[in-house]
């Protein structure tokens, strides 16, 4: 018996409606752990290079581990991967929520599903009962609707369902993927993918336990991660404020996007921030699968509720586009989540034609007459709608920014920030030097999470000095050994995305390290997995992550940052000065990577 | 009885899980004696456990295998059950349910509740001086044809009215 795992690939073909469940392949699970590695070999072993992202044979996977939905604190998560309809290369997003646990327990490790339905369908899966059903009623529902209402046909409410909405259906670029409406597969738009396979949602409901191959084993270990989560000096914060407590973190240190990073620091941060979210609309936390922080929020307003926002939701939709509006950015948080479709991407076309505004680079006659001057809470509301629906300009806004600067070249695209198509999240990594990096890296594009390397904002010089010889690791605004710091956190925060859980805790609280989740791996699956072994595989997976983004038309000419980062110095604040020196450090990493000069790693 | 603070559940089903995993060393939904009600859309997350009601729907089993217990839990005799789910269709609130031919419903882990062990939002709370005290009677009508979840959403609906009205009343609404 397989412990841990669900012991089966579900592979469905949306053209043929066929759907075939297969044994899982022990020496494939263990090469690759789960999630987010078992996606990435998939696509790397399966996908055809020359697939066009909307076509019928691009792969739409979602992935959970050995320890999903187990005993572990926070084993939440899922990832959906395919080739991105956005950036045209690998493309993954993971959520927590509830969805991954389900699926654990109806059976499965990842689900692989290819062709395109003639009609509108969604997906049932109760055990190995498995179902395609018309969604032909569903189409044009947003996803609250359209989750609710597949709950209410199949007549049982603890149906797990992922779902898109109208942006999805519409094939925007960065359509999402929700599960329990508010935690979202943002990035790299697999609700198009969704979309493009007439997919409208996938339910599941599964009965069988999850069974570990040690239990008792298993149990200490999950009591003894939840001490060290309970008694971590950030876990008060974490809990009263969730990720918004970035906001007033980023600001102290100047590095909090405002207006389209032109600043660093923001002088209306309290009315948006965190803290002011708890202490005025938050009615209670919220929580994902079987985690002690609980750190979502449910918030009420007069306009809106729902759980959320997080940080970058929240950031995109105020400092970064120059609205200091809290009410407002709520709503929006809210409408996007409806409509499926990511904060961060929208918010970045929105900032970048603010910013070409500014500079007088676009005009109202170039987008149907819209005013993006800073801060136009009118133009962000239309405009959303607008891209939703691909209606007039929101048709070359739901592209995405790289490709809606190069419709209007000039010199817009320089203020298109985006690393090989995927909007930069909201840090400025003129002030997070590994951060810097890992953007320029990060095999999805512009990225935090594939690396987080969070150690750099600790300050804890002794323990870097331990742990690699290199004090000024702890030091946000050295660039010395910050490649060193994210080889390492990059194979961390896979391990992370592999053992599905959150990373917020098995990253940037740095409770979980390499010894500890063999020790983990080992009592759950009761396969032999030690540290060396595992860090090979976490390694083999980052390399064929590179080598399927090479065959899909990248090279170390993308692996930069955007102008601003580079060669514009933040002007004020707690990182004036400061620019990102991302040659040397992308050349560091990789030689530690063991990657040639041009960025190729050595072959399989 | 375990009594449940809904305003202060975030969902995150620890009580579900962990009741799973000392009963039967497996973590899974249908082998949990408490099982949380999400409704999204309403921010309600409800752990519905069993509420030792004055009417003891349950115990009316033709085999009489569930009893009363010292701590007002109530007891199945794994001999005497028939697996015939007379008690799952008698519960008006969907707190026990059959899964394998064994109905899973709340025991208080012999006084001493994992679930309440594992909260550590104070969600769930064990009071063993409160036993008897709640009726179920309301909920019983209507409750026919139900499904086990069905019945639990019904009540998870109505035990958070008081949080939501609270909630709009905080927004001036």
């Amino acid at each position: 018996m397989l412990y841990g795992y669900g012991g089966h690939i579900l592979r469905v073909d949306l053209s043929r409606g066929s759907t075939v469940r297969e044994k899982s392949d022990p020496a494939y699970l263990r090469k690759a752990i789960g999630g987010r590695g078992l996606n990435s070999w998939r696509l790397h072993d399966e996908l055809p290079r020359d697939v066009d992202p909307l076509s019928p044979e691009n792969m739409l996977l979602i992935g959970v581990g050995p320890l999903t939905g187990s005993l572990l604190s926070s084993s939440a998560y899922m990832t959906i991967s395919g080739r991105s309809p956005l950036t045209g290369i690998l493309g993954d997003s993971a959520a927590g929520g509830f969805f991954g646990p389900e699926l654990k327990q109806a059976g499965y490790d990842q689900l692989v599903i290819t062709g395109r339905s003639e009609t509108p369908c969604y997906l049932v899966i109760a055990d190995d009962r498995v179902e395609i059903r018309d969604a032909s009623h569903l189409w044009g529902t947003d996803l609250w609707q359209a989750t609710s209402a597949i709950r209410r046909e199949l007549g049982d409410n603890a149906f797990q369902v992922a779902a898109i909405g109208p942006a999805g259906e519409n094939l925007v670029k960065f359509a999402t993927v929700a599960c329990n409406n508010g935690r979202m597969c943002g990035r790299t738009g697999m609700g198009c993918l969704f979309g493009s396979k007439n997919l409208k949602a996938v339910a599941v409901r599964g009965t069988h336990p999850v069974t570990m191959a040690d239990p008792l084993a298993f149990l200490d270990l999950s009591r003894e991660l939840d001490r060290r989560i309970l008694e971590h000096p950030e876990w008060q914060k974490r809990h009263d404020l969730g990720s918004p407590l970035l906001m007033n973190a980023l600001n102290g240190i100047g590095i909090l996007p405002t207006n389209h990073f032109q600043k660093g620091v923001c002088d209306y941060v309290d009315k948006v921030s965190g803290e002011t979210l708890a202490a005025t609309h938050k009615v209670k936390n919220k929580s994902c699968f079987n985690c002690n922080i609980h750190c979502s929020r449910y918030y009420v307003t007069r306009e809106a509720e729902a759980e959320g926002p997080e940080f970058e939701t929240l950031c995109s939709y105020t400092s970064r586009i120059g609205v200091d509006d809290l009410p407002f950015a709520l709503r929006m948080a809210s409408f996007l989540n409806r409509m499926g479709m990511d904060s961060l991407s929208s918010g970045e076309t929105i900032g970048w034609a603010m910013e070409c505004f500014q500079r007088g680079l676009l005009g109202p006659e170039d987008v149907d007459g819209l005013d993006f001057t800073w801060g136009n809470k009118e133009t962000v509301e239309k405009v959303l709608d607008m891209i939703v629906r691909r209606e007039g300009i929101g048709d070359a806004f739901a592209e995405g920014t790289r490709s809606l600067a190069r419709r209007f070249g000039r010199d817009t695209e320089k203020w298109a920030l985006h690393v090989k198509g995927l909007d930069v999240i909201c840090g400025d990594p003129r002030g997070i030097k590994a951060f810097g990096l890992t953007y320029a890296i990060a095999s999805r594009g512009a990225d935090h999470l594939r690396a987080e390397p969070f150690f750099e904002l600790t300050e804890r010089y002794d323990e870097a000095e331990r742990r690699w010889g290199i004090r000024d690791i702890a030091d946000r605004l050295s660039d010395n050994g910050k490649a060193v710091l994210v080889e390492h956190t990059e194979r961390q925060a896979l391990l992370t995305d592999c053992m599905t859980m959150c990373k917020n805790i098995g990253l940037s609280m740095d409770v979980l390290d390499f010894e500890f989740a063999a020790r983990l791996l080992r009592a759950g699956t009761g396969l032999d997995f030690t540290p060396e072994r595992m860090n090979n595989g976490l390694r083999g997976i980052i390399d064929a992550d590179r080598r399927l983004n090479i065959d899909l038309g990248i090279d170390a000419s993308m692996d930069t940052l955007p102008y601003r980062f580079t060669d514009e110095p933040l002007e004020e604040g707690p990182s004036r000065g400061q620019v990102v020196p991302v040659k040397k450090m992308v050349k560091e990493y990789y030689e530690l990577r063991g990657w040639g000069p041009d960025g190729t790693p050595p072959s399989k | 009885m375990i009594v449940i603070h809904p305003e202060l559940c975030s969902g995150c089903e620890r009580c579900q899980v962990n009741c799973s995993f000392f009963h039967t060393g497996s973590v899974g939904r249908s082998r949990s004696r408490v099982k949380v009600v999400k409704i999204e859309e309403l921010g309600i997350d409800y752990p519905v456990i069993c509420r030792q009601c004055e009417e003891r729907y349950c115990t009316r089993c033709p085999e009489s295998a569930l009893q009363v217990g010292p701590l007002g839990q109530i007891v199945a005799s794994p001999t005497l059950c028939t697996a015939c789910g007379t008690c799952e269709t008698l519960c008006p609130i969907g707190a026990i349910e059959l899964y394998n031919d064994i109905p899973y419903v709340c025991d208080l882990c012999g006084g001493d509740p994992r679930c309440v062990a594992q909260c550590n939002m104070g969600a769930v709370e064990y009071v063993p001086e409160e036993t008897e005290t709640v009726s179920l009677a309301p909920f019983k009508k209507e409750s026919r044809g139900l499904s086990p979840e069905e019945k639990r959403v019904r009540f998870a609906l109505d035990r958070t009215r008081e949080m939501r009205e609270a909630w709009k009343a905080s927004v001036g609404e």
